[in-house]
């Protein structure tokens, strides 16, 4: 989104990640169907889909660990397994398994030897992850987040221009979440890396990225900006009011869409919340409550996930997601978004 | 690869379980040394035993033979080298550092085959070491040399071959409980049957565990092979076990 800043000068130019058509069956099941996009170096991507639309699948096929049945990955125009130092051009962390009986700092030494590193790396990561003084305990005793954390060391030992992260977020406390996103956006914003962080929560990953990139069994459901994707002015708006059939009439007549989840409730789209509160003061309705509910992409992913993850109960959704009801299918997109059917 | 080698060699030395492997090599090795010397006299009071008397070159053999005993955990040094890989999924960062696979099964072959010549020749010093002042004590003056330094060269030999066979047999298999429970019944059941089996006795001269007999016997076996016979086909059953592994196993797909 916003221009790298020069205040690093990498070793090598930008990387962009080039994933094109990508597919991998198991068995009948088609994991990874056709999967093209891109990422953008300076950026952080957000990898996002519900669990089994086939993120991880993807990264390991990015990375040589699965042979794809078509397609490719390819950074900077060379595929992983072409790389010639892989370590210090592309950093992953898929696992958060380690060898129980051995401490973090020897975890990484192996590494370090494996990739011809130095071994000052092992100690200059573990500063950087905010785990010297865990570094010399066993891995068997480290909690979740320490081991998110020592994965991210081993994926930055070689200091590359790529990230790929899957599920980084998974056991990381508030307070490490919020550091892991300062970090990631540092490396991005300010030091031009290419990162791609998978997650299967929109929460998560809205706060963090610029661009998002949705799958859904197996398939590209749509990619863009966050500030495409999550445009104030696009969101569906919640209001209440004693009056509200006088309203709804008046709100269709703007050319809005609307819901009734309720007598007193409506969910409109397709209108400013400003003009809706500016109608609803014209046309002298007393107004309760008026508020952004949801944005676009929170609606494309809810979408996603009901569909996927078959949340029909919705009785139990949230109070700000667009009510109970069935939700209609998604206005053609305005903004310069790509949507792909899945 | 010397990186690659010093990264085994620290994966190897940063968990416990070479020291475990190797203290219970000396204890097997040494132990069987001294069982045999101490119950010399009783073997000598009843001739049926087979064993040579104390004082006999052939009995010194026998007993500096004690490190062929032990090469079995030469054999799960390097099937555990290999499949604990997999076991603590240690190969996706392994193969992402590494992605030519290839690469990572000839290293540990490298080093498993180093560090079993290493450790091998530190248990054969524990057998002399018991030996030699025991049986010099029972009147027998025995010098590591000769004939009976051949032994112990042999049983060095043997174990680290072991090592190599052992990463084969783990790159092939990845469990790491079916490959070492595969490897014991192997050795211990399947061997012993076909050797006893009149028809397929003289295939058991060409399987890993004849192979190894040629090179540790110390009793001539005219059934075996010559010892640089042997050698040379294990060594061929540790590479063509690693070729076969990295074919059908270690290329398949990490998820």
């Amino acid at each position: 989104m916003s221009a790298p800043t020069k205040t690093y000068a990498p070793a090598t130019t930008q990387t962009r990640i080039v994933v094109s058509d990508l597919s991998k069956r198991f068995g009948s099941v088609h994991a990874v169907d056709g999967l093209s996009f891109v990422v953008e170096p300076g950026q952080v991507t957000g990898f996002l889909g519900p669990n089994g639309a086939g993120k991880t699948t993807t990264l390991r096929m990015a990375l040589g660990l699965i042979t794809p049945d078509s397609g490719s990955a390819t950074y900077a125009g060379t595929l992983y397994s072409s790389l010639a130092h892989p370590s210090s051009q592309v950093g992953a962390v898929l696992e958060t398994a380690f060898h129980p009986g051995r401490s973090g700092r020897s975890h990484l030494r192996v590494y370090c030897a494996a990739a011809g590193l130095p071994d000052e790396r092992a100690d200059a990561v573990l500063a950087q992850v905010g785990m010297t003084d865990a570094a010399k305990r066993k891995t068997g005793g480290y909690s979740l987040g320490m081991r998110q954390r020592l994965g991210l060391a081993t994926a930055l030992l070689g200091d590359p221009q790529v990230l790929i992260l899957d599920e980084p977020a998974n056991g990381l406390d508030p307070e490490g979440i919020q550091w892991l996103r300062n970090f990631l956006r540092h490396l991005a914003h300010d030091q031009g890396r290419t990162i791609l962080v998978s997650s299967h929560l929109l929460a998560e990953v809205q706060q963090t990225v610029d661009r998002i990139v949705i799958i859904g069994g197996g398939k590209l459901v749509r990619e863009g900006t966050i500030a495409e994707l999550a445009d104030p002015a696009r969101a569906w708006v919640h209001l209440r009011s004693p009056n509200a059939g006088t309203l709804h009439q008046e709100l269709l007549d703007a050319g809005a869409q609307v819901e009734t989840s309720s007598p007193e409730e409506l969910t409109v789209r397709g209108m400013p919340i400003a003009a809706i509160g500016h109608l609803a003061f014209t046309s002298g309705v007393e107004l309760h409550e008026l508020r952004t509910a949801t944005t676009d992409l929170e609606e494309i992913y809810f979408r996603l996930t009901a569909g996927q993850e078959e949340f029909k109960g919705a009785s139990n959704a949230p109070d700000d997601a667009p009510g109970a009801a069935p939700i209609p299918a998604p206005a053609a997109p305005e903004v310069p978004s790509r949507e792909v059917s899945s | 690869m010397i990186n690659l080698i010093r990264a085994e060699l620290r994966k190897l030395f940063s968990t416990k379980l070479w020291l475990w492997l190797l203290l219970g090599a000396c204890v097997l090795s040494g132990g069987s040394t001294a069982l045999l010397i101490g119950f010399s006299d009783q073997a000598a009071a009843s001739p049926q035993s087979g064993i040579p008397p104390v004082e006999s070159d052939a009995f010194s053999q026998l007993a500096l033979a004690g490190g062929a005993n032990a090469v079995v955990f030469f054999l799960i040094l390097g099937i555990i080298g290999m499949t604990q890989e997999y076991r603590h999924r240690t190969a996706t960062p392994t193969f992402l550092v590494t992605p030519k696979r290839g690469q990572v099964v000839l290293s540990k072959l490298l080093t498993y085959l180093g560090i079993s010549l290493l450790f091998a020749v530190l248990v054969n010093a524990v057998v002399v070491a018991v030996a030699l002042p025991w049986l010099s004590a029972k009147g027998a003056a025995v010098s590591p040399s000769g004939e009976n330094l051949e032994v112990l060269l042999s049983s060095i030999g043997g174990a680290a071959l072991y090592g190599m066979v052992g990463v084969g047999v783990g790159a092939l298999l990845r469990n790491q409980v079916a490959a070492v429970v595969g490897a014991l019944i192997y050795l211990f059941v399947a061997e012993p049957i076909l050797r006893s089996v009149p028809a397929t006795d003289g295939a058991y001269t060409f399987l890993p565990g004849g192979a190894l007999e040629s090179i540790t016997a110390t009793v001539g076996n005219t059934d075996l092979l010559q010892r640089w016979q042997g050698t040379l086909l294990l060594a061929a059953y540790g590479i063509v076990l690693a070729i076969a592994g990295w074919v059908f196993a270690v290329r398949r797909d990490i998820s």
